[in-house]
């Protein structure tokens, strides 16, 4: 799906291709999760990792784009550099690389230790937001900053997005969504996560104040447009505030 | 081979057979030996495994015990005895542990001192010994568990729960060694769910480490069938049960119990008269009797109870409540001023069925249908204390389905037909523990480890290859080599054909995740500005939708929305709940039951039918009195003169509205509208039970759905299921006839997996299997991992596991509780067959309004102990649709 004429919603994937600089994004992999939850006890079977790589491997034949950017969150954990994460990441990294393709990192809340393999897989990486042909990434746990209010578009993950829909049968049915809406008169798009695991967030259920990100507190959001996807498609299901009043 | 046994032996036969001083001891203290201890005795002492079931005060528990301390102290007085365990006693109820301990150290210790009595400084000379007895709970001090291990007591009280841990303590099991004896008691509690099969497996496992075929001592209160039964206690030895005498001494004690409808009419009393009525004759009964003990179907419903009994009639301290919600301190409180006869009256809902000791009850009355003949027989039989006495008691009953229920309910008790139960079998889950528990032990051959699991009855018919998978499922061949360490339990070595223990923490893990019974969340509810108003059950939960109505605590929310395990609402005054607050809560109705009831609405239709036929409706409905073969056919029931009334009119209703009165033989499909908005309902009066019901209905709705092309709501009750829509659409017989054909010739299994491949059930249950398969760990390295982490996604787990192989074991697992268990398939696959070849046909009717028998249906298919104002004024309503087309000449 067309955003604008430069950024294209790949249908049935949470990732967008911006033709401008010849990138698609992603948000909040959260690798290593498998490994981090096993250590705690909840031995997940493995899937995180291959659907991630599956899904990229599948945008950069379909866009030709050259650069990957992740737009925060690349591993899990928050305080330290766990082994399955080091060997995931290490896959990951190389992955992109076999495509052919550059991997640029917007550091997240999860990624504090993420410096150290900035030396040994030669990553880009950018500390708090990048500017990246007049478009400003930013993970979103803090509010963004300099460029930002210059953008052609602002582009965050962190939160999860999704919305909940019931079917007539009281059925509830919940999808992951892009948020499309503006912030201060620039553009503002929230990716949902690439996560196998993370089904995100209940934007139209849950009232603004319990957000994450903290643009979001403050955004319109009520007048923000949900694009959900699932099912191989992405559709336009409206504005929060007709969401809400369907689930209401 | 299993043999029930008819002929008591002569109670001189049984009392030979005891030791001279255990024998005086008994004579002295009890006047005669009863029913159970007829058999007991004799055959205990010879070894012989023996299912015992008896009613609540039958000398049960003595019958079982007697002739070990007989045994005991033969050994004793020989100077014999041991420093060992000779006997295990296993419960599955901590309470009854500490009852069975009080009532054994006081024989115990008076024989012991009559011995010393006799035989004076002899005792110490022969190195006599005191036969010693003790508890193993999770209650257990460390103290005491040192002594335990230290100076083993001969006999042993404890739970399933902790036999599995002491079977994995190297030091403790060797206390096992020549064990003799193993009595399980309130076996009817664990034959029929993965706690029981969880422990067969221990039992055979028992059988291993002690190295002896120890004899097995089955106790309960009734059930049938009794075979299953014996062959879950017994188990099986090559490919054949143990051999297992049966006594039935379930009948021992005589049922007085009758059905009455507080009120003859139970749609037109006035608002709020049936529930003064009933509450008045709950007073009634308590206050003509010493002690009244009351059963509800809910915890909910019980704290109703005592609140109304106390506000109407200022009762105080002397009623209380019993339920699983109460702390045990409350709970052991109200026991003991049972025990002590100080209290009037005790409410509950499922605790006090077991055989917790409360002393003599004199009467018990039952609100609402207990949804199983076995369980009202239970319930019943705790009034009237001794073998001798007769169980009184009394069911009221709160609608009219609930009293053709009860009616035919309390009929088949008089008669001693009881539902079924069924062992679970081949439960991966419960297997996949015990694979842990063994390979703790050391290197097992994979042959050797699989035929000690085949003699236990639940895994009697256990796949090879099943067991394989769980192997390698548990040595983590479902991952890469390098994360292995941390998923993996066992080695398995298939070249070896062995397995064994794998990782420092396997044991560690063990110990603290095993277990069968699944951690339940309670969902907090908050209101606005974070106040916490109560809790409501997970389950619960996923049933709600954002504006859904809901009572808690006594007042009216609108759930908003939901956050991990925190649930949000607002007030919600003057609106009407749109779910019940005893969803989840209620038992469902057995299938034996169902059939029983649908044989009951065929025969007695057919009287209703003759006299229309014979007197003309106009005239029945406006005279008001019974017609004589209505009279002398209700006559021969347990009911009172209300009862019948309200049945009578129940029926002539049903009758002269649908022209048909659904039964076991015939499935009424009736078509109807909401009458005040744009709802459409298909009503399936299919008398099969709640479990095939569950079955039935997701099918019949995937196909009406798929049929129309429209989301379909389905409602589940125990007398049918409606499927619902507020789409415009056309039903006649044409679409009803589709249906049938084509779900006898669907597959049902597969039909019914894609459909609840992603429901909330799937979600909890597979937490649940994964729980217990140690996939997800409630407790690991010191942390206690909360409920609402172990949800995590279940649903996402579930497709990676899937991802993997579609018969990933744990998934397999699931679906066969879901199937089995929770809704019952075998037997809903066994309709179709009999719809298929005509010996179960339907009939299609189009009603203007919903017909009476579809009544309770579409409001919400329960009934509850106190009605609700609104579901009472639609059923009002409801009812006087009815009225006015029947009595409009024809």
């Amino acid at each position: 799906m067309r955003l604008t004429k430069d950024v294209e919603l790949l249908d049935g994937m949470p990732v967008i291709f911006i033709r401008s600089i010849d990138a698609i994004v992603i948000a909040d992999p959260h690798l290593g999760y498998e490994g981090v939850m096993a250590k705690k006890g909840v031995l997940i079977p493995k899937a995180n990792l291959k659907h991630i790589c599956g899904m990229i491997g599948k945008a950069l034949k379909l866009t030709g784009a050259k650069t990957v950017i992740v737009d925060g969150d690349i591993k899990n954990e928050f305080s330290k550099v766990d082994e399955e994460e080091f060997n995931e990441l290490h896959d990951f990294v190389d992955f992109v690389k076999q495509k052919g393709a550059e991997l640029v990192l917007i550091k997240g809340n999860h990624d504090n230790f993420v410096e150290r393999y900035r030396e040994p897989f030669k990553l880009k990486i950018y500390r708090q937001e990048a500017e990246i042909g007049g478009y400003v990434f930013f993970h979103g746990e803090e509010m963004p900053v300099g460029a930002a209010k210059k953008a052609k578009m602002m582009v965050m993950g962190h939160e999860h997005p999704a919305i909940s829909i019931f079917n007539k049968a009281g059925k509830k049915e919940k999808l992951r969504c892009f948020l499309y809406g503006e912030y201060k008169g620039v553009k503002l798009l929230v990716l949902p996560a690439i996560n196998y695991f993370a089904s995100g967030t209940d934007i139209n259920m849950v009232p603004q104040g319990e957000l994450l990100a903290p643009v979001l507190k403050k955004a319109d959001l009520e007048g923000m447009r949900a694009v959900a996807i699932g099912y191989g498609s992405t559709i336009d299901f409206g504005t929060i505030a007709e969401l809400r009043r369907a689930v209401a | 081979m299993i043999e029930q046994l008819q002929q008591p032996f002569q109670d001189e036969q049984s009392l030979s057979v005891l030791n001279e001083h255990v024998r005086k001891w008994f004579i002295e203290n009890f006047k005669e030996l009863t029913p159970p201890q007829k058999y007991a005795f004799k055959l205990i002492s010879e070894r012989k495994n023996i299912l015992i079931t008896a009613p609540t005060g039958s000398g049960k528990t003595m019958s079982g015990f007697l002739s070990i301390i007989s045994r005991l102290f033969d050994l004793s007085i020989k100077g014999k005895l041991e420093e060992r365990i000779y006997c295990i006693y296993i419960s599955p109820l901590r309470a009854l542990n500490n009852d069975i301990y009080k009532n054994l150290t006081v024989p115990l210790e008076q024989v012991y001192s009559q011995i010393v009595k006799e035989m004076g400084t002899d005792v110490i000379k022969g190195n006599m010994r005191k036969v010693t007895i003790a508890v193993r709970t999770g209650d257990t001090s460390q103290k005491e568990r040192r002594e335990q291990l230290l100076k083993p007591p001969n006999i042993l009280v404890t739970t399933p729960e902790s036999l599995a841990i002491l079977l994995n303590s190297e030091k403790f099991a060797l206390n096992f060694k020549g064990l003799e004896y193993a009595i399980i008691d309130e076996l009817h509690e664990l034959a029929n769910n993965k706690r029981g099969v969880h422990l067969a497996l221990s039992l055979e496992r028992l059988v291993e480490i002690s190295g002896s075929n120890f004899t097995r001592i089955g106790l309960g209160a009734t059930l049938y069938p009794l075979e299953e039964a014996a062959m879950y206690l017994a188990g099986c030895e090559s490919g054949k049960p143990r051999d297992c005498l049966i006594v039935d001494a379930s009948w021992s004690k005589k049922l007085d119990v009758k059905v009455m409808s507080p009120v003859k009419d139970l749609i037109y009393a006035k608002e709020g008269s049936v529930e003064e009525a009933t509450y008045n004759k709950i007073n009634e009964i308590i206050k003509a009797s010493k002690s009244t003990l009351i059963f509800t179907n809910t915890r909910s419903g019980t704290e109703r109870v005592v609140y109304n009994l106390k506000k109407r009639f200022g009762y105080g301290e002397d009623i209380a409540a019993h339920h699983g919600s109460l702390s045990r301190e409350s709970r052991l409180e109200v026991e003991d001023l049972l025990k002590k006869g100080s209290l009037k009256c005790a409410v509950s809902s499922t605790s006090l069925e077991l055989g917790i000791d409360i002393g003599a009850i004199e009467n018990v009355i039952q609100l609402g249908s207990p949804k199983s003949v076995t369980r009202a027989i239970q319930r019943f039989g705790r009034a009237g204390h001794s073998f001798k006495a007769v169980a009184k008691g009394e069911t009221i009953i709160l609608n009219r389905d609930d009293l053709v229920e009860c009616t035919v309910m309390i009929d088949a008790a008089l008669k001693h037909h009881l539902d079924s139960f069924l062992v679970p079998q081949n439960a991966l889950d419960v297997l996949a523990q015990h694979i842990v528990g063994m390979s703790l032990s050391g290197r097992w051959g994979v042959d050797e480890a699989f035929a000690v699991i085949r003699r236990a009855y639940p895994y009697h018919e256990l796949e090879k290859s099943d067991f394989v998978y769980l192997l390698n499922y548990l040595a983590g061949t479902y991952v890469g080599l390098e994360s292995r360490r941390v998923y993996a339990k066992i080695w398995y070595d298939e070249k070896e054909n062995a397995f064994g223990k794998r990782g420092r923490f396997t044991k560690v893990i063990y110990m603290l995740n095993q277990g069968t019974i699944p951690d339940e969340v309670a969902v907090n509810v908050f209101a606005a500005g974070n106040k916490w108003i109560g809790s409501i059950e997970e389950e619960f939960l996923t049933r709600l939708k954002a504006g859904d109505v809901f009572t808690l605590g006594g007042r009216l929310y609108r759930f908003e929305y939901s956050r991990g395990m925190k649930a949000f609402v607002s007030e919600a005054k003057d609106s009407a709940p749109t779910i019940p607050p005893w969803f989840s809560e209620q038992l469902p109705l057995s299938y034996e039951l169902a059939i029983e009831i649908g044989k009951f609405r065929s025969r007695f239709s057919e009287v209703v039918g003759n006299c229309i036929k014979k007197t003309g409706a106009g005239a029945l409905l406006r005279k008001r009195a019974m017609p004589d073969n209505v009279k002398g056919f209700l006559d021969q029931l347990p009911v009172d003169e209300n009862a019948k009334h309200a049945m009578y009119g129940y029926f002539l209703e049903q009758l002269l509205f649908a022209k048909a009165v659904p039964s076991d033989k015939m499935i009424l499909v009736e078509y109807t509208r909401d009458t005040d908005s744009d709802k459409r309902y298909l009503i399936f009066h299919s008398l099969f039970g709640r479990r095939v019901n569950d079955a039935l209905s997701r099918a019949f709705g995937i196909l009406l759905g798929e049929m129309l092309d429209i989301d379909i709501g389905i409602m589940v009750g125990d007398n049918g299921f409606v499927l619902s829509t507020e789409e415009n659409i056309d039903v006649d017989t044409g679409t009803v006839d589709d249906l049938f054909s084509d779900i006898t010739t669907a597959n049902l299994q597969k039909m019914l997996k894609k459909n609840i491949r992603k429901t909330e059930m799937m979600r909890r249950r597979f937490r649940h299997v994964a729980a217990r398969s140690f996939m997800i760990l409630k407790n690991y390295k010191g942390y206690k991992i909360t409920v609402g982490r172990q949800q995590v996604n279940s649903q996402l787990i579930l497709s990676a596991a899937e991802k993997i192989d579609p018969n990933f074991p744990i998934i397999k697992e699931v679906y066969r509780e879901i199937f089995n268990d929770v809704m019952d398939l075998p037997k809903a696959e066994g309709i179709l067959r009999d719809i298929k070849a005509k010996n179960i046909s339907y009939m299609f009717v189009e009603t203007p309004s919903a017909s009476p028998f579809a009544h309770s249906l579409i409001t919400f298919g329960h009934a509850d102990v106190v009605l609700m104002k609104e579901r009472y004024r639609y059923l009002q309503s409801l009812h006087k649709l009815v009225m006015e087309r029947i009595k409009k000449p024809d």
